[in-house]
């Protein structure tokens, strides 16, 4: 594949998304042929292919034609010809912020933590996952996304339980069972998705999403029942509620790394999925289906605060603080109107900086002190100030205060919500309020009180800690305070996706646009945060 | 004055893989009873070379039957195409490897030199003539060429009890299966007035049945039959303990080469010559294959021995081929022999790893001896990895690209649900699979057992050589599927 | 139902019939008989010699090996009679074929025999 891709570099700009799945593959392939008793060495390459990554990521924010809704960074390459399967790449301002999520965080994954044992094969998982990631976020052939979701099991499943804590192989093979078996009906949907779509326009065999999708071509029962079998898969992923039991688990027994990219974008993987393979692809069968994932989204919410509030591990704790995050992008993809798609998709990446912060901070506390239990810590604002105020802001923006990131995508998403399903959005709510019932109470018992024993002498942040929180503070606070660079990239695409879910479905339409001329047009309501 | 007899037409250049194997089989034989003393390399090596020399005839073989179409002789009994060179090849490659894996295997056994390797060649023969019987009494003639030679392989491990019941198992069973078959052969004669399969299909596509029981209890037959052979629910009962009994070099052979040979006798006999009757049988199919994945998934999960595990988890993928076998049209066909190609490579290579690992005595196949593998035998551990996923069906291995073509000819057929509980049996089995990388990697080394020493070089070679495969072609899966589409399956009248 | 298997019917009438009747004699004579079991009514019978021993002794495998070889050779006549019958017309082609046939089963006899099988030890 690399050669292939590679041979279509000579074409007219440079095959950008491509690259960002083929260069981690070089980077693994590379620290495999190091000598694997130069841990220093292994990490350097390792974390700078993640930069160049990164970096050419952050390119694309560039590079991105503004107000395009359409997809950018085309290429395609042949690849099965006789299933009609190409390698078929493309972003718009729905993946575009994912990808450059991922090309952040893992260079600071990679940087702040080291594996402690079998460096080589560690950085290797760790490089085939980001190019697994990268090519879920840019695929846009079904195929090719199928497989990039699958594999990144693989790379995940060993990380985990070979570099993970206490029962890691059960939480491994657990995350992975869960997953696969999740994701099996979902390629006999993508194929007769396929072979049903090719009957009805007499076209050649073809998985290319966008033809598909804007061809419509399905009956509604059959729609629906493809629509279920993908919805099985992306739940499994995000985890929604009731699906969600392999999460906690998987957080708890990864290693910090492992915990900051399940949480930061494995899990947009399926919150991504429902965007663009289900409401793409199925605009009718979403809105059938709308109120089940309406309400196991509020259920989410509720639901992962409270067990959260009774965790004695902080790691658990932001696990299921995830369960309850993801309710909320949840909730908003499925109110089916800009606002809520939009904040929604704030939502993925202020919680892939926020909830990766969050365990990173975790794993700093973990690594010191050998525990994670919320009982054995205490007082650590005394040895530990300035620890104390990241996580402080970590999780002021992790509960959605105003000014911080958080607070954007959450208020997106509850003024969607409202506007279509009022109820769901006034339970959802609550949902905040408990947020920073278990935050506040967590940070309280962790950080406030009398330092006794070791906690009295933990060492605070370290300089290279301290260079790679940096990143994702200023990111927390930059996106709460202006996030307009961010919408205006996002918007044109969610706008367009809105309008396709609208166009077909029937008699749909009126009532959202009735309630968003009452509340007033998006655009004024930047300036508020701002 | 007595007529001189006038002999059938035979394509000498389409019957050299056949006199291949089995003059090299002879003259093996040969060789040994003369010479007391053989050089112990002098065996693997000489049926490699066969294997590898048969190969390299498909080549030419391959673009002679592209340009010239396929053709029969014999009196049209038997056929030549590009899909029995296909299964020709596939089988070249198993003896290539079952000789590889045999040449460390018989000498750390202390078992007697040349006849796993005289065996191999003669049902390597077999197989071909199954692969391009146009004849109902070819196939059976083909079919007990190979069973026979692998029943005494299966029981050549002299000093194991288990390799002595793994033979009296299958010699039973196969015995059973080819009478099975014999009396279905004998009743689509009935029913059809010939065994010639070119005549048989032009009579069903002429004429309409008023009557078809007994056509129906001979397609029934034949299933049974043949279905023993490829070891599909409800006839997979002797796979697990003879793959358990019998010496790993032959199970790689069992597993790889008789399974394609099975299969692409299955394929000749329903798919091209009694395709007509295909909504009488693909039901039946349908039952099977959805029945054959589910049983063997689950209870692959509960099995302790690796040998057995691979066993169920080899009738998962009998399964798999038939949810392509079943939909019966070109896309089903070749999704099949793509699968068995791959499926081919994958199994080898997983038993070249257990040979390496069951020790001396080729006991040690519990669970425990692959513990902390990953530590002891990185190399190999990391082989026997990629052939697990592979098994897996895990993207971008060959597994994956397979699987995809079968489910696709399911999809396109409309059978959606046999597609969809495949895929959940390949989630039940991926478990298994699990299993063992968690054992490899994620549980310490048992204390008491020593480190073991280098990898014989046969083994490592295919092990090495089959995860490689496994792996291009799950990256680059564009060639092996060219050559499975264009490997058409066809009858030629003679 | 067609003739052919019509006429299986008949088969299966007269299997029946057969069955009926050795049911229906063997029962009566079950009924009117006297019945007064002693154990040596029990003993198996051995053309009046006394039987000795366990039924599942074991013949010494070399017994089995022998007829094995002989059978060999015995199916090898078989196809060689027909054969001799049609001589000329099979001409050399058939005595190539059968000169390749009894080489084949010549190479097994030899092999029996450089492995040691023909010796009685």
């Amino acid at each position: 594949m690399t050669a292939v891709l590679l041979a279509s570099a000579g074409t007219s700009s440079f095959p950008v998304l491509p690259a960002l799945v083929v260069t981690p593959v070089l980077g693994a392939l590379l620290v495999m042929v190091l000598p694997r008793r130069r841990p220093e060495l292994l990490k350097l390459v390792a974390v700078s292919t993640a930069v160049v990554t990164g970096a050419m990521s952050f390119w694309l924010l560039s590079a991105f034609k503004v107000g395009d809704p359409g997809f950018q960074f085309l290429s395609e390459t042949p690849w099965m010809g006789d299933l009609g399967v190409s390698l078929l790449f493309g972003i718009d301002g729905i993946s575009l912020f994912l990808v450059i999520l991922t090309g952040l965080l893992f260079p600071v994954a990679l940087l702040a933590i080291d594996p402690g044992h079998d460096a080589r094969p560690y950085y290797a998982w760790m490089l085939l996952l980001e190019a697994g990631v990268m090519g879920v976020f840019g695929a846009l052939d079904l195929i090719v996304f199928f497989l990039c979701f699958e594999v990144v099991l693989v790379p995940m499943y060993f990380l985990i339980g070979r570099w993970g804590h206490g029962n890691s192989a059960r939480a491994a093979t657990k995350f992975f069972l869960y997953t696969m078996a999740g994701s099996a009906l979902m390629l006999v949907g993508i194929l007769a998705l396929a072979f049903l779509h090719a009957d009805a326009t007499g076209a050649d065999i073809s998985f290319d999403l966008v033809a598909i999708a804007e061809a419509q071509s399905l009956s509604t029962g059959a729609a629906r029942w493809i629509f279920a079998a993908f919805a099985l898969a992306f739940a499994v992923k995000v985890p929604i509620f009731p699906l969600h039991t392999w999460l906690p688990d998987a957080h708890t027994e990864a290693p910090t790394a492992g915990s900051v990219i399940l949480a930061g974008v494995l899990l947009k993987l399926g919150t991504y999925g429902f965007l663009r393979f289900g409401l793409y692809l199925f605009p009718e069968a979403s809105h059938y289906f709308a109120p089940v994932f309406l309400t196991l989204g509020v259920v989410g919410i509720v639901y992962g605060a409270i067990v959260a509030t009774m965790q004695a591990d902080l790691k658990r704790l932001v696990a299921y603080s995830s369960v309850a995050h993801l309710g909320f992008i949840i909730l908003g993809t499925f109110a089916l109107n800009t606002e809520g798609i939009e904040g929604g998709l704030l939502q993925m990446v202020n919680h892939g900086v926020s909830t990766g912060a969050l365990f990173l901070l975790v794993g700093m506390i973990y690594e010191r002190r050998g525990t994670r239990m919320i009982g054995d810590l205490g007082g650590l604002q005394k040895s530990a100030p300035v620890l104390a105020g990241v996580f402080m802001v970590v999780m002021l923006s992790s509960i959605g205060l105003p000014g911080l990131n958080g607070f954007v995508g959450e208020f997106l998403v509850l003024l969607g919500a409202f506007n279509a399903h009022r109820w769901w959005a006034v339970a959802a709510a609550g949902g905040v309020i408990l947020a920073a019932l278990y935050l506040l109470w967590a940070y309280q018992r962790v950080f406030h009180g009398p330092a006794e024993g070791d906690n009295a002498d933990m060492p605070d942040l370290g300089l290279r800690e301290a260079l790679v929180l940096a990143p994702l503070l200023a990111l927390i606070v930059f996106m709460g305070v202006y996030p307009k660079p961010v919408i205006e990239r996002m918007e044109p695409a969610v706008d367009s996706l809105v309008r396709h879910v609208e166009f077909h479905v029937d008699g749909f339409s009126e009532p959202v646009s009735q309630m968003g001329s009452e509340i007033g047009p998006l655009d004024d309501s930047h300036g508020e945060h701002g | 004055m007595i007529a001189a007899l006038t002999t059938p037409y035979v394509a000498w250049w389409a019957l050299v893989p056949l006199i291949t194997f089995a003059v090299a089989g002879f003259l093996l034989l040969t060789v040994a009873s003369l010479v007391r003393r053989l050089p112990a390399v002098l065996a693997p090596a000489w049926t490699a070379v066969a294997g590898l020399g048969v190969l390299l005839y498909l080549v030419p073989m391959w673009s002679r039957v592209g340009r010239d179409g396929a053709d029969s002789f014999l009196a049209g009994t038997v056929g030549v195409d590009r899909s029995s060179i296909f299964v020709t090849g596939i089988l070249a490659v198993a003896v290539i490897a079952a000789a590889l894996i045999s040449r460390d295997y018989l000498p750390r056994e202390d078992l007697p030199g040349v006849e796993l390797y005289v065996l191999l060649l003669m049902s390597a023969a077999g197989g071909v003539v199954m692969a391009s019987a146009n004849d109902l009494i070819v196939l059976f003639l083909g079919l007990e060429i190979l069973s026979i030679a692998v029943y005494v392989l299966a029981a050549l491990h002299l000093r194991r009890i288990e390799s002595q019941e793994a033979a009296l198992k299958y010699f039973l069973l196969g015995a059973f299966s080819s009478a099975f078959l014999l009396y279905g052969i004998a009743l689509v004669y009935g029913a059809t007035g010939s065994t010639n399969m070119v005549r048989i299909s032009a009579f069903l596509a002429q004429n309409v049945l008023v009557d078809d029981a007994m056509l129906l209890a001979g397609l029934g037959l034949l299933l049974v039959g043949l279905g023993f052979k490829v070891a599909v629910v409800p006839f997979h009962a002797w796979t697990p303990d003879v793959y358990q009994g019998a010496p790993t070099p032959v199970v790689a052979w069992m597993a790889a080469g008789v399974k394609a040979a099975g299969f692409a006798a299955l394929m000749r006999v329903f798919v091209l010559t009694l395709g007509t009757y295909v909504s009488d049988w693909r039901p039946a199919f349908q039952v099977i294959a959805a029945a054959t994945v589910l049983a063997g998934a689950v209870v692959a999960v509960v099995q302790t021995d690796v040998k057995r595990m691979l066993a169920y988890s080899s009738i998962v993928h009998a399964g798999f081929i038939l949810v392509g076998l079943q939909a019966a049209t070109d896309r089903g066909n070749s999704s099949v022999l793509a699968y068995l190609a791959v499926y081919a490579f994958l199994t080898v290579g997983s038993f070249a790893v257990v040979t390496v690992v069951s020790g001396t005595g080729d006991a040690s196949h519990g669970l425990d001896a692959y513990r902390g593998m990953g530590r002891r035998h990185p190399a190999l551990a990391g082989v026997f990895t990629v052939l697990l996923l592979g098994q897996a069906g895990i993207p971008f291995t060959g597994g994956f690209v397979v699987k995809l073509g079968v489910l696709a000819a399911a999809v396109d057929g409309g059978a959606y649900w046999l597609a969809g509980v495949a895929m959940l049996a390949a989630a039940v089995a991926a478990f298994v699979y699990l299993r063992l990388l968690v054992a490899m990697y994620l549980e310490e080394v048992p204390s008491g057992t020593e480190t073991s020493g280098a990898v014989p070089l046969g083994a490592l070679v295919v092990a090495v050589a089959s995860a490689v495969i496994v792996l291009v072609v799950g990256l680059v899966p564009g060639p092996l599927l060219d050559l499975a589409r264009d490997a058409v399956p066809v009858l030629v009248a003679g | 139902m067609s003739d052919y298997l019509r006429n299986w019917l008949t088969l299966v009438v007269f299997g029946g019939v057969a069955v009926l009747l050795v049911g229906a004699f063997l029962g009566l004579g079950s009924l009117v008989r006297p019945s007064r079991q002693t154990s040596q009514k029990a003993v198996v019978y051995e053309s009046g010699v006394d039987p000795q021993g366990d039924m599942w002794s074991q013949s010494n495998i070399r017994y089995y090996v022998f007829a094995l070889m002989f059978v060999l050779f015995d199916v090898e006549a078989v196809f060689i009679f027909p054969w001799a019958t049609r001589l000329e017309v099979y001409d050399v082609f058939g005595l190539v074929e059968m000169a390749i046939f009894i080489f084949i089963l010549a190479l097994g006899l030899f092999y029996a025999w450089r492995k040691g099988l023909l010796r009685w030890i």
